[in-house]
């Protein structure tokens, strides 16, 4: 069942409340021919080496959304162990975690969480993992140095 | 893929890869745009500065205008690549990548005299590009200075609008997406919308807006369907059939990869996996590019040769025989029967689109060109009908306006907000739900208990 128009009400109501109540930190836009399509900007947390940067995210909303989860990828190029070069992220919650009672706020948030709090233990980029664990140092440096490069405005 | 992976990592390597692309995709390939498009999609990210960069190298600007006159296919792929880029960079990245000499260059190839396949993708990149909002804003100050200080002079898109029904395939697409453009994109002062002053007498069948995936363009009357995104678009008709013989016919625009066919309301479009008609097993579908027949996305191929612009596909259903018989400007081929091991009826006419294809359906409002002589059989538009309301396909942006504004109920479920929230899951005795979203789940969204029943208020 849906709205006229073709769109689940659950969509509707949750961008009237991205709107109306929008998380710090976080900006959400619907895109202006595709309300199952949002463009998002996630600020980098305070205290990480990804402080200071803008990243650009677009999260699609499939068919079976609440029932399966939102498609989210980076656009702006990270050094993230669970983030790999196409933008891919690895994170339970947008896999077998996922719960129709989370939100595309819940996930965004998570996402914020996850930049403060890289796990290289779960990885999805090897090599970036890999050198969290050799030499943390170093790869938060690199970390700091990309945000820099690719996500200063 | 891999390869390519690791020589488009660095900058130089990446420009390498871009600049080949350019070079080699081939004019006459029917595939050919599509293909960058998805080998663009599996290259990592550049940076602004790289993007910039291959701008400058290929030395676009109004003087390139000229230039694409007499390389056609280069400039061509060029376009191609200025697109997806603006679409993969959408955001601060595309406003750099959409400098004045790039919008000059892709405003110049879009008159009568430049040729029709830069002329296309030019105004598809322009499309990208305007999917940021900044650029959006640049494009139409751009269109609005050519209508002139009285906002009454017709502009280079408007003419090429008049292409809408050339018997140049390539025209033809060019007509579709200026049309298609200036009704939904880029909204001119003082232009009427194309739903407001088309004929829709006599149309009693049409696709459907509201069972259509995200991005396929529809034609103002509903009868024509055209995909320019990255994903695999699908779409079902008005009209639904259960019993009888039917049919319908297809003009062929692009010769690449579309699915046309019969599909029920099962049939589920997945246009990010790539999912369309015929890949799955309640609908069935021709492909006349790869020369395949689909259903329960298996293939198997058919005698056909590739289908090319201006050809006429034939979908006939046989509800009595349970027989699907497709045929190519008349040439059938033999009855198909295995999708109805899992749909006996309610059957829609249906169609996918790859990126860059596009095709026009005839419901019956219009004679046939290849009726079936075999046995007698209906068309859709002889027993359809339509509201007014029902044959307006509103511009995107009105249509969004109008969904924005719906209102939801406070003690609605709390996952599709659609019905009321009467059910309670046992045992860990959660709420907040309805009985369609509870039977939907098998552990709790809340505690990820697993659920053992599902007891309603309402008995």
């Amino acid at each position: 069942m849906s709205a006229p128009g073709g769109l689940p009400r659950r969509i509707i109501k949750e961008t009237q409340r991205l709107k109306a109540e929008p998380v710090p930190g976080i900006e959400a836009t619907p895109d202006e021919s595709n309300a199952r399509y949002f463009h998002v900007i996630v600020n980098g947390p305070k205290d990480s080496p990804y402080e200071g940067g803008t990243f650009k995210l677009e999260l699609f909303l499939p068919e079976e959304y609440p029932m399966l989860a939102p498609k989210v990828r980076f656009m702006t190029k990270i050094y993230h162990p669970n983030i790999d070069k196409l933008g891919r992220i690895c994170l339970d919650i947008l896999k077998e975690k996922w719960s129709p009672a989370l939100q595309i706020r819940t996930v965004l948030l998570s996402i914020q969480a996850l930049l403060s709090a890289p796990n290289p233990d779960d990885p999805l980029a090897n090599d970036v993992a890999e050198q969290w664990k050799i030499d943390e140092v170093r790869a938060i440096s690199t970390a700091r140095e990309w945000t820099e490069k690719f996500a200063r405005k | 893929m891999m390869a390519l992976h690791k020589i488009a990592d660095q900058e130089p390597g990446w420009l390498q890869v871009m600049k080949s692309l350019i070079n080699v995709i081939p004019m006459d390939d029917p595939l050919g745009p599509a293909v960058v498009t998805l080998l663009l999609e599996e290259c990592p990210l550049p940076t602004k500065e790289t993007c910039v960069r291959l701008c400058r190298d290929l030395g676009l600007g109004a003087e390139a205008v000229r230039r694409a006159k007499d390389r056609v296919c280069e400039h061509r792929n060029i376009c191609v690549l200025l697109g997806c880029l603006a679409e993969k960079m959408a955001g601060m990245s595309s406003v750099a990548l959409l400098s004045e000499s790039v919008l000059s260059y892709l405003m110049g190839n879009l008159t009568k005299d430049s040729r029709p396949p830069v002329i296309l993708f030019s105004l598809v990149a322009l499309e990208k590009f305007a999917q940021t909002s900044e650029n959006k804003t640049l494009i139409l100050k751009y269109l609005e200075a050519q209508q002139g200080k009285k906002k009454t002079r017709k502009i280079p898109l408007e003419i090429l609008e008049g292409w809408r029904y050339n018997d140049d395939s390539v025209k033809r697409q060019v007509g579709f997406c200026s049309q298609w453009t200036l009704d939904n994109l880029f909204v001119l002062p003082n232009r009427q919308y194309s739903h407001e002053k088309v004929d829709m007498d006599g149309i009693n069948v049409m696709l459907n807006s509201h069972d259509v995936s995200e991005y396929l363009k529809l034609s103002p009357n509903g009868l024509e369907a055209r995909c320019d995104a990255a994903s695999f678009e699908s779409v079902r008709c008005t009209f639904q059939v259960s019993s009888g013989v039917w049919y319908y016919e297809v003009l062929i625009v692009t010769a690449g990869v579309m699915q046309i066919g019969w599909a029920t309301k099962s049939s589920k479009f997945l246009n990010y996996e790539g999912y369309g008609i015929g890949d799955d097993e309640y609908s069935i579908a021709y492909d006349g590019c790869r020369k395949l027949i689909w259903c329960n996305a298996q293939s198997e191929p058919h005698s056909h040769d590739c289908w090319k612009p201006g050809d006429t596909l034939g979908l006939l259903l046989d509800l009595t025989k349970c027989e699907v018989i497709f045929s190519l400007n008349g040439s059938c081929l033999p009855p198909c029967t295995k999708v109805f091991k899992n749909a006996k009826s309610g059957f829609f006419a249906a169609s996918s689109f790859m990126s860059f294809q596009q095709c026009e359906f005839n419901f019956g409002a219009k004679p046939f060109k290849f009726p079936p002589r075999d046995r007698n059989f209906e068309s859709f538009n002889q027993f359809g009908s339509l509201t007014q309301d029902e044959k307006v396909i509103l511009p995107r942006h009105e249509r969004l306006q109008m969904l924005r504004q719906v209102q939801v109920q406070d003690d609605s479920c709390s996952l599709c907000f659609d019905s009321a929230a009467v059910a309670t899951l046992q045992p860990c005795g959660h709420r907040g739900m309805c009985m369609d979203c509870a039977y939907q789940l098998e552990i709790c969204p809340l505690c990820r208990e697993a659920i053992s029943g599902r007891i309603s208020d309402i008995s």
